[in-house]
């Protein structure tokens, strides 16, 4: 058998590697091949994490951690409530929220001032809110930060919620419902949550009836700030190139005449999960096919073995990539698919979600989903390899210190970890609670709480040119959404 | 080897109290010209950061920037080579990205069990392949042929699969704790990074090495499919996407800034092995590299594994120049995407490169535009008139040869493309009798100046901008220099780059045309 293409380029490489450099004997280069990897042994890391300290000013917590590396100061404030408290008759108008504490302007400032004073401050602000908070940044070089924290105050406490810059957050909001057919996986993943999820915040998608002006009036919107942004709600997260005696006088000033809240959030709704197995289609013309399964699990956010378990057994199963096995079974060995992953969410107050998605070409709708539905299977059927463990718990061991790359990081952490009351070492018990995780840990968690046959599959394509009938995946049942043109008509035949 | 130290290298160095002083060196002079309203080049010493980095060329050409940066202890490994669409041709559109998936695949020991019978089935396995395109492309294609060959091809396939330990490299660097394991190609590089714990920084040499001289090209027709998913997933079901390409294909008819980085299907259904193996041994010498590492490392220590396990990689010859130049553009182009997607509207102007001295003033109109809420194209086209929902302005593709400015809008329903170009052109017009306003520019200068702290704090960001900055300048002071010659921008510099170059001759407009799913358009 002659010499291949690849074996040619070899040789290539090394012809021209030795005219380059003649003097250098090919001994001289130290082996590097899987072996050499292998055999590398490293020193432990010097290490000690950088941990922040715990004080209290006006009854609110601030976590604090000097950081001398830049002339910079970060001011996190976490705030309890978001769009999943309040109810849907507030969604548009606590989602409305952050953006509106950003550019509405203040009672005393027009939107366009606080533009300029942000650039003349060379101020970086940042809100945002999930389902249970509403949060926002301060980055401020630090001469800056007595200005910054001045403004940043008046912007969370006096919003003026200018109408035009209101109307313009509707305006977007509106369109980008309109677009949301626009991008299939977007639309396959909210219309997935809508059919788990029903009535439920996670269900929630911004429509057309949520954005009626009435909905982010100026009284609206008050009384959802008056709900969320004040005293006991709030934790701060601190970081500076200042050590704390310095920092404090500014952050009194900051937390100072913060007004109490009037009521307690009430608790998060508890979801009542879809939990029946079949089908759900969205027929769309389109070249890909979007595909996404999953039902319910039961494992919560927690100090125990199957919690940990459950953590090891979701990387091999797919999300940690190359590493996983959905991603080497869909994309590296079958060629069907880019992205492919499994996903499971483990709230600690209910039940979560536990499944996967990917995408593919219509052709290979069927045999995609097939093949992630097998990987399922095979996992429950029997324990992974011990190798395949010992590298999931090493990745977390190994990778412990990118968990402490920026003070800020580490700041976060502890308000998220304050907030969803954890303790406070939950990172170093996160890290042995896996290592102690064994393949038949894996095994166990896998068969009681994943199962294929329970998979509810939604699948967003073009059935006509799909490689089998979906039927063939269980009952059908067509997903009606808003805005896409009736379906009905365009369904079949199917190829084989 | 040759080294040098950074001429720049002054306050920082080994010991936590000068890092610190170096720190604070740089934001006294940046906040020096914050405090101050500057005139023309004034105060822009402070953009250009004091950064202790190393610079070393290996006899080989290899170019390695070190940055010592010991806040945490983790470390950023970048490698950039300079080649990426611009070095394609039509037919083989795809290739720089193919091999970028490629070079995750193993070496001749990493990812494989017996990689003497892979080697000994690629042969067969590729001719198959050869005759199966023949076959396909003949005027009268033999059906049954095909299905023989796509067999064989299959089994061939399957053959060379039994040996594979499949993405062995990626879980190698994961298993030891790696981080944002990735890769990129642009029109004009391709770049690869990671992130290890500190302690870990040799197993990058030693695998990166390997990967450098021994890499073998396994799975690949399968891979080939993934980058058509990936297309499929970023191009073809994305309006967006498809109206960039288009776009680009319209705006440029001969230089390859108008062919997709991803590759057009057609092209990515015909690409061989032979292609991206011919393609790597022509741009992957060692003298189109540049490595770029920052983190918690001993500077030393890095540089005699530099020295030992990539000194002998080839060199490889220059790179063919690209020597094609797109005419100068004597009329308005107008090109219309039709599918089932709302309108989107894209209008770009043939510009320059990026070492084109009026490229400063075209990225300071970015922002007069479109930078922020209070620029003019958001608060006329978004806040004043309502017409849009987003708009944005940016230079693509690339930056070393001339490019497009391109405005991107999203229109607010039920406004129209042709409402909003209107806008759109008063504005532009607007600009071309009057200059900006001082003030316009100095809050974006300001906010260049605090930007050019913050992007100091990832080292993974770092390391790719020290790399992008030699492969697209020479030098990794060079994109902070850039800065400073942003900062130095006038008013009048702004208003005289629209009069050269924003005219109705000189620009490409695409529009996303909504079609209905079942209807004509």
């Amino acid at each position: 058998m002659g010499r291949t293409p690849h074996a040619a380029a070899a040789l290539v490489i090394l012809a021209a590697a030795t005219a380059v450099t003649p003097d250098r004997a090919a001994a001289q280069t130290p082996r590097a091949d899987r072996e050499a990897a292998e055999a590398l042994r490293f020193q432990p890391l010097s290490f000690s994490p950088p941990t922040a300290s715990d004080h209290e000013i006006e009854g609110v917590t601030v976590f604090f951690l000097a950081d001398h590396s830049l002339p910079l100061v970060n001011v996190y404030a976490r705030f309890e409530g978001g769009f999943g408290l309040l109810g849907r008759e507030l969604y548009a108008a606590t989602t409305a929220l952050p953006s509106l504490l950003r550019f509405g302007g203040t009672l005393e400032l027009h939107p366009d001032s606080v533009d300029e004073q942000v650039d003349q401050h060379a101020l970086q602000l940042a809100f945002g809110s999930s389902g249970g908070s509403t949060t926002a940044t301060l980055n401020a070089l630090t001469p800056n930060i007595e200005a910054g924290l001045r403004l940043w105050k008046d912007m969370l406490l006096h919003p003026r919620f200018d109408s035009v810059q209101v109307e313009v957050w509707r305006g977007q909001e509106l369109e980008s419902a309109l677009r949301r057919p626009d991008d299939p996986g977007r639309l396959a993943f909210s219309e997935f949550n809508r059919l788990m999820f029903g009535d439920h915040p996670i269900g929630w998608e911004m429509a057309p009836d949520d954005l009626e002006p009435e909905d982010l009036s100026r009284a609206t919107l008050l009384a959802v700030h008056g709900r969320i942004l004040c005293r006991d709600n709030l934790t701060l997260g601190v970081t500076a190139n200042l050590e704390w005696e310095d920092i404090e006088p500014q952050l009194r000033g900051f937390l100072a005449d913060w007004p109490p809240c009037e009521a307690a959030l009430p608790e998060p709704p508890v979801p009542d999960i879809l939990d029946t197995p079949g089908v759900y289609l969205i027929p769309r013309e389109l070249d890909q096919t979007t595909i996404v399964m999953a039902h319910r699990t039961a494992i919560r956010q927690e100090d125990s073995q199957d919690y940990f378990s459950s953590r090891i057994a979701n990387s091999i199963l797919g999300s940690s990539g190359f590493s996983s096995r959905i991603l080497n079974r869909v994309r590296t060995e079958l060629g069907l698919s880019y992205s492919a992953g499994s996903f499971w969410t483990t709230p600690s107050e209910s039940d979560g979600i536990v499944g996967a998605l990917t995408r593919t070409k219509a052709e290979s709708t069927i045999a995609a989903t097939r093949a992630i539905l097998d990987v399922m299977e095979e996992m429950r059927r029997s324990a992974p390899e011990r190798a395949e463990v010992e590298a999931a718990v090493d990745a977390a061991s190994n990778g412990f210190s990118f968990n402490f790359q920026g003070a800020m990081q580490v700041v976060s952490r502890r308000v998220l970890h304050q907030a969803q009351e954890l303790p406070e070492d939950w990172l170093e018990r996160y890290v042995a609670g896996v290592q102690r995780v064994s393949p038949g840990d894996v095994r166990n968690v896998l068969r009681r709480h994943l199962d294929p046959d329970r998979m509810i599959i939604m699948i967003l394509g073009d059935p006509s040119r799909f490689d089998l009938p979906p039927e063939t995946l269980g009952e059908v049942t067509i997903w009606q959404v808003e805005g896409i043109s009736d379906p009905g008509p365009r369904i079949g035949p199917h190829r084989n | 080897m040759t080294g040098r130290r950074s001429t720049r290298r002054r306050c920082f160095d080994c010991s936590r109290l000068l890092r610190k002083r170096a720190a604070c060196a740089l934001a006294v002079a940046a906040l020096a010209s914050l405090a101050s309203t500057p005139q023309r080049a004034s105060g822009q010493d402070g953009l250009i950061p004091e950064l202790p980095v190393r610079e070393l060329t290996l006899d080989n050409g290899m170019r390695l920037l070190i940055l010592p940066r010991p806040s945490a202890p983790t470390v950023a490994f970048v490698v950039e080579y300079t080649v990426g669409g611009v070095n394609e041709t039509l037919g083989s559109t795809g290739t720089a990205h193919l091999l970028e998936h490629m070079l995750f695949k193993g070496t001749t020991t990493v990812g494989t069990r017996d990689v003497e019978t892979e080697l000994r089935l690629f042969g067969p396995m590729d001719a198959t392949h050869d005759s199966l395109l023949a076959e396909a492309s003949a005027t009268a294609p033999d059906t049954a042929r095909i299905g023989v060959l796509e067999g064989r091809l299959e089994t061939y396939g399957g053959l060379a699969q039994s040996p594979v330990v499949s993405n062995e490299f990626s879980r190698m660097l994961t298993r030891n704790g790696a981080r944002n394991l990735n890769a990129t190609t642009t029109s004009e590089a391709t770049t690869y990074f990671v992130e290890l714990p500190a302690n870990r920084a040799k197993l990058w040499f030693v695998l990166e090495s390997d990967r450098a001289h021994n890499p073998v090209f396994r799975e690949f027709y399968t891979e080939r499919d993934v980058v058509m998913e990936e297309r499929r997933t970023r191009v073809d079901t994305n309006p967006g996407g498809l109206l960039h390409e288009v776009h680009l294909a319209t705006a440029f008819l001969m230089h390859p800034y108008g062919v997709p980085v991803v590759g057009y299907m057609s092209d990515l259904e015909r690409l061989a092995r032979r292609d991206v193996e011919e393609y790597h041994r022509r741009y992957y010498g060692a003298r189109n590299a540049v490595v770029a590492i920052v983190g918690d490392v001993v500077v030393d220590s890095i540089a005699k594994w530099a020295q030992d396990y990539l000194g002998d990689v080839r060199a490889g010859d220059s790179p063919p120049p690209v020597l094609a130049v797109e005419p100068a553009q004597r009329g308005e182009r107008r090109v219309e995407l039709v599918m089932n997607a709302e309108p989107q509207l894209r209008v770009g102007w043939r510009t320059v490169s990026e070492h084109h001295p009026d490229r400063p003033a075209l990225t300071m109109l970015a922002s007069v535009l479109a930078g922020r809420r209070t620029a003019r194209l958001y608060k006329r086209l978004v806040t004043q008139d309502r017409l849009a929902a987003t708009v944005t302005a940016s230079t693509v593709p690339g930056s070393r040869f001339p490019g497009q400015f391109v405005v991107h809008v999203t229109p607010r329903a039920p406004n129209t493309p042709a409402q909003i170009e209107a806008a759109l052109y008063e504005e532009i017009e607007r600009l071309a009798v009057e200059p900006p306003l001082e003030r316009e520019l100095q809050r974006v200068r300001n906010q260049l100046v605090a930007s050019g702290v913050r992007r100091l704090q990832s080292n993974l960001g770092l390391a790719l901008q020290l790399a992008s900055s030699v492969t697209r300048f020479g030098t990794w002071q060079a994109t902070f220099e850039r800065t400073t010659r942003l900062y130095e921008v006038q008013p009048a510099d702004v208003q005289r780059v629209v009069q050269t170059y924003f005219t109705r001759e000189n620009r490409t407009v695409a529009t996303l045309v909504k079609r209905t799913e079942g209807s004509e358009p």
